[in-house]
């Protein structure tokens, strides 16, 4: 009798041991499956910023390369104010000095320190246009008006990407903080990207004729 | 109740939403989207032809939006949510582009998308506004520079014509077999034209309006087959590529 009933026993045990280990799997599944889910989520709003910044940076290599051949267009075509052409080849040169790491920028304070040097070049960019509208023989050439399309052209992409970027990574950062992303996040070290800040010009209109002084890149 | 309200609140806010979108961005009604009304029905249904076989050609989706104003916006933001919006280009290709022309500010934007930077360069697009359409709006004549603006685009991002399938008959092929050439010589005058100076653009122009003209013949009545016939407008490939290139201008 005894041993029987230790038998039943037995097996409520088993069947209880049975249903815990399902339970324990169910959550398992649940839990990993969350934890996939958000891990990929994290990946693809990472690879969307990263692929804005690249933007910008392409973009801002550009306008770096356009310079010398900008510059060399104005010293051949007249006889420029050299003060503002001093300017953008001064501009160009802390550019070249001020280079971030590979990768998304992760440090705010590298970040407005290379933001900073660019926009010091696209102002004196645009003070030389500027300045360009007092020699119309040189706004007469066809190689000083082909620049001048490809620097405006430049300088909205490179308005362009910063906007794309800025809700790239607002959209990355806010999704990263909420829980329960932010165990993953922690979990996989995924670290906030810093962030640009938006000015006054981004947030209504892109200026671009002439504006480069007013829209500081 | 509760569950009714909601739903009545969600369709508001969608109703709101799609509300906002139409006043921001213009919902277009095929190649040439004019709410400006610079063209007379038939100047439409001729351009709209032309980049229809383009499409159909090439596979390059060229369009035209004319907008009576900006309403404070800069023209290179508006364009670029334009064709973010509508889709323009092929998806993956990305191989769209906007001609975009703002009556009251008087300002005309080429927004080129990612497909067709490489063709459609800053400086082509700076090019064709200056020397092609400019001049032609200038002296009022605004088909001609839209046509020709549009024609410049097209021989910029290569490709050809194509003749549309079914019921299209002989006057069309006509046309298309002079495409071609046609494309040759505006390309020539693009390129030529800017080094010269300003005239020397615009002195093909009118030829080849003749020559597209000629070509065309009577086919007047006949072109109100294109949204009859299997290669009307079926709407932008849904690519919207763009991150800021092209060129503005004004006239």
């Amino acid at each position: 009798m005894g041993s029987r009933e230790s038998g039943a026993q037995r097996g409520l045990a088993k069947a209880g041991c049975l249903i815990a280990v399902g339970v324990v799997l169910l959550l398992a599944l649940i839990l990993g499956g969350m934890l996939v889910s958000r891990y990929n989520g994290l990946v693809t709003q990472q690879e969307k910023a990263r692929a804005a910044w690249s933007e910008i940076d392409n973009q801002y290599k550009r306008r770096y390369d356009l310079v010398p051949q900008l510059v060399s267009t104005v010293q051949g075509a007249a006889d420029f104010e050299r003060s503002t052409l001093e300017a953008v080849t001064e501009a160009r040169a802390s550019v070249g000095r001020a280079q971030l790491p590979a990768g998304l920028p992760t440090d705010p304070k590298q970040l407005q320190a290379y933001v900073a040097a660019q926009q010091g070049l696209g102002s004196a960019l645009g003070r030389l246009f500027a300045v360009a509208e007092q020699y119309p023989a040189l706004k007469a050439t066809q190689n000083f008006l082909s620049l001048q399309d490809q620097l405006e052209g430049t300088e909205n992409r490179i308005a362009v990407a910063r906007r794309d970027y800025i809700d790239a990574v607002r959209a990355y950062n806010t999704y990263r903080r909420r829980f329960p992303t932010n165990f993953v996040a922690g979990l996989f070290g995924f670290d906030p990207l810093a962030q640009l800040e938006a000015e006054a010009a981004e947030r209504e209109t892109p200026k671009v004729e002439f504006g480069f002084d007013k829209n500081k890149d | 109740m509760a569950r009714a309200l909601s739903g009545a609140l969600a369709s508001a806010i969608l109703l709101a939403g799609l509300a906002c979108a139409a006043e921001g961005v213009p919902a277009n009604d095929g190649w040439v989207t004019d709410r400006a009304g610079f063209l007379g029905p038939e100047q439409e249904r001729a351009l709209e032809a032309l980049m229809q076989s383009y499409e159909a050609g090439s596979g390059n989706e060229v369009a035209l939006l004319t907008v009576p104003e900006l309403g404070g916006q800069t023209i290179e933001r508006y364009a670029l949510e334009v064709g973010r919006a509508w889709g323009l280009g092929k998806t993956e290709r990305h191989n769209g582009a906007l001609l975009l022309v703002a009556r009251a500010e008087r300002k005309i934007r080429i927004e080129v998308g990612r497909g067709l930077e490489g063709n459609v360069t800053d400086s082509i697009s700076g090019r064709i506004i200056r020397d092609v359409i400019s001049p032609e709006f200038k002296r009022g004549n605004y088909y001609q520079g839209l046509r020709a603006g549009v024609e410049a685009l097209h021989a910029a991002a290569g490709g050809d014509y194509a003749k549309i399938s079914g019921g299209r008959e002989g006057r069309r092929s006509r046309g298309a077999g002079l495409i071609p050439l046609i494309l040759f010589v505006i390309l020539i005058a693009v390129l030529r034209g800017g080094r010269r100076g300003r005239g020397g653009g615009g002195g093909f122009t009118p030829w080849i309006l003749a020559a597209v003209l000629a070509s065309r013949g009577s086919g007047r009545g006949h072109a109100g087959g294109w949204s009859s016939g299997g290669g009307g407008f079926g709407g932008f490939g849904g690519g919207g590529g763009f991150s800021g290139g092209g060129a503005s201008g004004g006239w």
